[in-house]
């Protein structure tokens, strides 16, 4: 585990997807080793160069208890954006093949959902409460609003779009290994949601080189 | 070798991607650097001093970032079989992949890495039309996908981890316009996590 270097940026080599005290104890000695050797922190930087560190070894404790706050706030988002779907769908405004996709979206985040919700339990945490239809305009605001299939894709994409800046957030900040790899692959998902749906409303499908979420 | 059977043969598959950086094993691509000398079946990298860490990611990167070359001389290479608006889309996807790459240069560099260059040539399969150039492409893009995930962990920055979630993002939407023009599903799966390759 390595929590920071000289500049105090934290880091956290992901091993087995937990945090170990013996791991944590070795990273210390060798910090200390290193620190006597001049190598890593030099004289009067030492004293605030460890305050990071130290905070990071915390961090890294807590590692786990961050993983289960991220994977309840996404799995509300994906049953939120199901609830979304599931509203759409039965509008009427869709044609036959964006009602197709429609449905086929809203399996995939049920899916999601599904496998969040199994990985927040096999960590002993109870399932998060079922979000309401109202929940939806805490992530895209104008379900009741639309009008037309042109209002329901932009809503659709706002919503798409949330998730993907939701899930690159959490690439930041989840600890296990697997973890991140679901999210990942959920991401993606959620990634070629957004190119049908650009694609059903005329817009270029694949704007950016990097998928953030950021619009 | 011709397309149907690069796609029929997993050997040749599998040494066409070993030649640039990616080890294809039990169905899953990875960086060969990443594969790490753990012995270990997860294959994870566990430096012990920022030094360490610095040289684990760039060996990871450097593991992308000949894939992503690969890829842009893949794209070059299969854009002489497009024409009209699958030429266009060819012709971004070049540059999104070029972006990746500068991208993955930088970071390595960085990490006081040395980012490895574009070999002179690629041993790839014969692409003689539209829809040999559009299933390798498919073929490279699931490869991609299923090497970042792969390597995703093993990175020891949270800003590279973000950057390769982006880029793999970025790459399951090409398979998607990939698919789509080849008149297959272009979202088939809840998890994208790259075929077995």
């Amino acid at each position: 585990m390595v929590p920071a270097d000289t500049t105090g940026e934290e880091r956290l080599v992901i091993v087995d997807g937990d945090a170990d005290s013996v791991q944590i104890a070795a990273f210390e000695r060798d910090r200390r080793e290193l620190i006597r050797r001049g190598l890593a922190f030099g004289g009067a930087v030492v004293a605030a160069a460890s305050i990071p560190v130290l905070l990071s070894v915390r961090n890294a404790f807590a590692a786990g208890e961050a993983d289960k706050t991220i994977l309840a706030d996404a799995i509300r988002l994906e049953r939120i954006a199901l609830l979304a779907y599931d509203k759409v769908i039965d509008t009427g405004l869709l044609s036959a093949g964006v009602q197709r996709f429609a449905k086929l979206i809203a399996a995939h985040e049920r899916e999601h959902a599904d496998a969040l919700t199994t990985a927040l339990t096999d960590l002993g945490q109870p399932r998060p409460a079922q979000p309401t239809v109202k929940d939806i305009a805490s992530v895209v605001k104008g379900i009741g609003d639309v009008k037309s299939q042109a209002d329901i894709l932009n809503f659709a994409i706002e919503l798409e779009t949330a998730e993907v800046a939701a899930y690159y957030d959490a690439q930041q900040k989840f600890y296990d290994a697997k973890l991140l790899q679901t999210a990942a692959s959920i991401m993606a998902s959620e990634g070629q949601h957004l190119v049908v749906l650009r694609q059903a409303s005329n817009k270029p499908p694949v704007p950016n080189a990097f998928e953030t979420g950021s619009k | 070798m011709d397309m149907d059977s690069f796609l029929r043969d997993p050997l040749s598959r599998r040494r066409f991607f070993a030649s640039s950086g990616v080890s294809i094993a039990g169905g899953s691509a990875m960086f060969l650097a990443a594969c790490g000398d753990d012995g270990g079946d997860t294959g994870r990298v566990v430096p012990t001093t920022p030094k360490e860490a610095d040289a684990a990611d760039v060996e990871i990167l450097n593991g992308a970032l000949d894939l992503e070359l690969m890829a842009i001389a893949a794209y070059k290479a299969g854009a002489a079989t497009l024409r009209g608006e699958l030429l266009q889309v060819g012709k971004l996807f070049i540059e999104q992949e070029q972006e990746h790459a500068d991208a993955l240069t930088t970071a390595i560099k960085e990490a006081r890495g040395t980012p490895n260059r574009a070999k002179s040539s690629y041993d790839f399969p014969q692409l003689r039309s539209e829809r040999d150039a559009l299933r390798f492409a498919v073929e490279l893009e699931n490869t991609a996908v299923a090497a970042y995930i792969d390597a995703l962990p093993k990175l020891t920055r949270n800003d590279l981890r973000g950057t390769a979630s982006a880029i793999v993002t970025n790459e399951a939407e090409h398979l998607s316009v990939l698919r789509g023009a080849l008149g297959l599903s272009p979202a088939p799966q809840a998890f994208v996590t790259g075929e077995a390759a």
